[in-house]
Formats: C-alpha cells, structure tokens, sequence
C-alpha cells in the first residue's frame, strides 16, 4: 500500500471541466443561502437603516424557503465539486510557494466552512443539536467565512474557469471508471434534484406528500406545526383576571379576552413562516395592532414592543416595526381556523404579522407597548 | 479580468475577516464550546478526506470490476442517490440530542420515507438498465 498520486486518478470525472460546472452551481447555491441568510439575520437584528418590508405577505416565506432548499441542494453539489477535485489533495510537493501555502489554506476554509454551513443548518431544522455552541451566532459567522473563502478561491481560479466552462470538448473517449465525465454531472444533477424533491415540501404545499425526509407534518394542532409548545414555555390557561395591556406613553388600556372579542375582527390568511424553512398558511382571525394603537392614542409610525406571559426564553419578547405595527393585517389574533387558538398557538392571543420569522410572531400576548 | 479578480479577492478578504471576528467570542467563550465548534469546523474536510472519498473510490472500482459496461452508470447514480437521501435522513433518525418534541414538527415515519424513496430511485435504476439503448452501444 502507498499513498495515491495526483495521476492515479485516471477517471474523466475529475478535472476542471467538470468542476467548473459543479462549481458553477454550488456558487449559486451558496450565493442564495447567504444573501437571504442575512435578511433573515437582518430581520432579527435589524440594523437602523435596515427596512424590511410587509408585502407580499409570504416574502419571508419565500426567502427563508429558498435558504433551506439552496443549502439542501448544496449537499450533493459539495461532495460532487469535492470529487471533481479530489486528486488535488494528493498534488505533490505540498506547498509550492507562499501564494501556494495560502491558496491551499484558504481552500481548508472553504471546505470547513462550507460542511459547518450545511450540516449545522440540516440538523438544525430538525430540531437537532450534537454540538454545544449557539447554533445562531456560530452559522452566521462561518457564513461569512464560507463566502470569504469562495470569493477568494474564485479570484485565484477565474482563469481555469473561464478556459473550463468555454472551451471546446475534446473528442470523448471510453470511460475508465464508473461513470463518463457527463455521467457523472447528470447523476450530481439527479442527487441535487431528489434531495430538494425529498425536503421541499417543508415549504412548498404540493410537494408536502412527495418530502419523505420533510422536517414538518400536519398533525399539529389546528393543522399548524408548534415550534415551542406552552409546557416548554412554561404557560398555562389564562382564566377570567387576564388584561391585555396596551401602553401608550404614561397611559395604560387594559382589555379583557371578551373585550377584544367584542371589537371589529379582521380574518385573514397569513403565513407561518419558521426560520427552519418550514411555512404553513392559515386563516387568522383577530384585532388588528394598527387598532388597538389608535384605541390607546398612538400616532402611527411607530414601533411596537410585544411582550408574552412566557416567563423567559430567547424570544418572550418582540418589536414589531413600524411598517408592520401600521399594516392593517398585523393582527393580535385570538382565532385560527375559526376556533379559538390552541394553547400551544399562544391562547389567549398571539401576534401574526405579515412577512416576518415565525420566533418573531409572539404567542400568550400579554402586553403591547408603543416605543 | 485582472480588476474583477482583484476585487473578488479583497471582498473575499474582507468577508474572511469579519466571519473571523464574529468567530473570535465564540472561541473565547468556555473552553466546551470552543473544542465543539473547532471539531465541526475541522471535521467536514478531515471525515471527507480520508473515510468518505476513499470509500467512494473504492466502490467506483468494485463497480468497474463486477458490473458490466450496461449497469455501470444506473447503479452508480443509484448509489450516489442512495446516498445523499440516507446523509439527508441523518439528523431525523439519530436524535440523540434533540430538543424537546414538538406537535408536527419532525414527527413523520422516516425510516418508512426513507425505504420508500430508495425503493423508487432502484426501480428507477432498473428500468434504465433494462431499456439501456443498444444503438449506443453498438459501434
């Protein structure tokens, strides 16, 4: 037994050809996941000049989808550039030169960053930690690190993509290995095909019967996934002593649960949509925000903080932003389906807003305050 | 050519820099969390290098040697299928370290959907090599 050399590998799978035009869409791929991995990011810490807005009511639906089905495609595409390249690994000597050292370093990066991305992010939809860090805060930076590392490595190698992707092919000759050079980039393509068909449907309705591998049913109550049940959040059922408190300044307006009934409903249909890529669309019925504020005296254009009953938890609380406190669809909903709300829904109320992260459209409302 | 690689590079630079630094706190933290989060930055490219791309290589020359020319590319592409759909199923089978049940979430018969789907991918893989195009094969 030795150790392989650059030119055992005799297979047309490898070499630039076909890693260019892997390359080619794992780029892409990655692109998407990043640009709406921000927005998403963005949405959570909004930035002063960051503006975000409420229609159409599923963009956020839509963003977060395309982030989680992007990087499940990635997944085949990764270990396919991986393969296209995998001789390199054994290119003799080692390092070449400093610009050489650094190229291989910046590609130990790349790789590292790149797996980090995708298989923190697929266990993290499925609800699943195997790790100790903040899943949130250790994504977003090798986020960073993965695209750094892919603009770097795409500087160094434009020339041989651009050769790669325009040149024309040689005459073919007999595959050596298992598969031809086309071959291999039709079965990257089925890979990459069958894994977004197997998850998709966590996002795309008519899909949700093909997704085997979805991360969401329908057997949740009233039909809608719970992404924190109320045992987790530690609520139980309000009885007859529970206000809403609206809070204006130094002006308190508390409702009771039959009080908010008793005003002007609005029913629409608004989307659930989960930082996991999971979505779900239902039909809400509830006073809208926008209301109440004008009840309590508040101008609009202001933003809203939102509280819950829960006690504690990353996400008790919220701040609804001024475009989303004025839309008339941001609803303080008390009914989903026409029932009333599911204590795992947020009973005795909850906000649902359009486009926005479902940890964001806070259950068990208790107070709403104008900032 | 030469701006456009310049630029890729010192955005690329740039980038690298600040994920760096969202890094750093993180490393900084308790010594728990900094050893897992260096083992899954470094473990992707460590498992690739040495377990799973030498097993695929060594599978690719099992199928060269055993299968005929007709059957090499159907059950390749079959396997790699196989494959990807079985990593994907991962963290839905082992859960070990999940976080609390939630109602509709992650509670599907996996494994059922999982034999299910490599069940259609192989008659897939089947029908392709029954009806491999002879004209193609002949000279």
């Amino acid at each position: 037994m030795r150790l392989p050399k650059e030119a055992d590998f005799t297979s047309q799978t490898h070499g630039p050809r076909t890693a260019a035009r892997i390359g080619l869409w794992l780029g892409i791929a990655f692109l998407v996941c990043f640009v709406t991995g921000l927005l998403s990011h963005a949405i959570q810490h909004p930035p002063s000049w960051f503006f975000w807005p409420t229609r159409p009511i599923n963009l956020y639906r839509i963003t977060q989808g395309l982030h989680v089905v992007s990087g499940v495609a990635a997944i085949p595409l990764l270990l396919a550039k991986l393969w296209s390249v995998y001789p390199k690994l054994f290119g003799r000597p080692l390092v070449r030169s400093l610009p050489h050292a650094l190229e291989r370093g910046s590609i130990l990066v790349l790789i590292g960053a790149s797996f980090f991305e995708l298989t923190t992010g697929l266990f993290n939809v499925a609800q699943n930690y195997p790790w100790k860090f903040f899943f949130p805060v250790a994504h977003y930076a090798a986020g960073w690190l993965a695209v750094g590392a892919l603009l770097v490595h795409v500087a160094v190698k434009l020339p041989v993509i651009r050769t790669a992707l325009t040149r024309e092919p040689k005459p073919v000759d007999p595959p050596t290995g298992a598969l031809s050079r086309r071959g291999f980039l039709r079965t990257t393509w089925a890979a990459s095909g069958v894994a977004v068909l197997a998850t998709a449907g966590v996002a795309v309705p008519w899909l949700r019967q093909v997704s085997v591998l979805a991360w969401r049913s329908d057997r949740g109550p009233q039909g809608l996934p719970v992404n924190r049940t109320a045992t987790a959040a530690g609520v139980s059922t309000v009885d007859d002593t529970w206000r809403l408190e609206v809070v204006n300044g130094g002006v308190t307006m508390r409702l009771s649960l039959a009080e908010l009934a008793a005003l002007p409903q609005t029913t629409a249909e608004l989307p659930i949509a989960c930082v996991e890529g999971w979505s779900q669309s239902a039909i809400w019925t509830g006073v809208p925000v926008s209301a109440l504020l004008r009840a309590a005296h508040a101008s609009p254009g202001r933003a809203v903080r939102v509280d819950s009953l829960e006690r504690d938890g990353l996400y008790r609380s919220s701040e609804l932003p001024a475009a989303h406190a004025d839309d008339p669809l941001t609803l303080l909903a008390l009914r989903l389906g026409g029932e009333a709300l599911d204590l795992d829904h947020g009973y005795p109320c909850r906000i649902i807003a359009p486009s926005r992260p479902g940890v964001l459209q806070t259950k068990w409302v208790n107070r709403l305050e104008v900032l | 050519m030469r701006v456009l690689r310049v630029v890729l590079a010192v955005l690329g630079l740039a980038a690298l820099g600040w994920g760096g630094s969202l890094l750093v706190p993180l490393l900084l933290g308790s010594p728990g969390d900094a050893v897992s989060l260096l083992a899954w930055l470094g473990g992707g490219p460590v498992l690739h290098d040495l377990l799973l791309a030498p097993a695929v290589a060594l599978l690719g020359t099992v199928i060269v040697r055993a299968l005929s020319p007709r059957w090499r590319g159907p059950v390749t592409t079959g396997l790699v299928v196989t494959g990807t759909l079985g990593l994907l199923s991962v963290p839905l089978l082992w859960r070990e370290n999940s976080g609390p049940p939630n109602p509709g979430l992650h509670d599907r018969p996996y494994l059922a959907g999982l034999a299910a789907a490599v069940a259609v991918v192989w008659i897939v893989v089947l029908l392709c090599g029954v009806t491999h195009r002879r004209t193609k094969s002949s000279p």
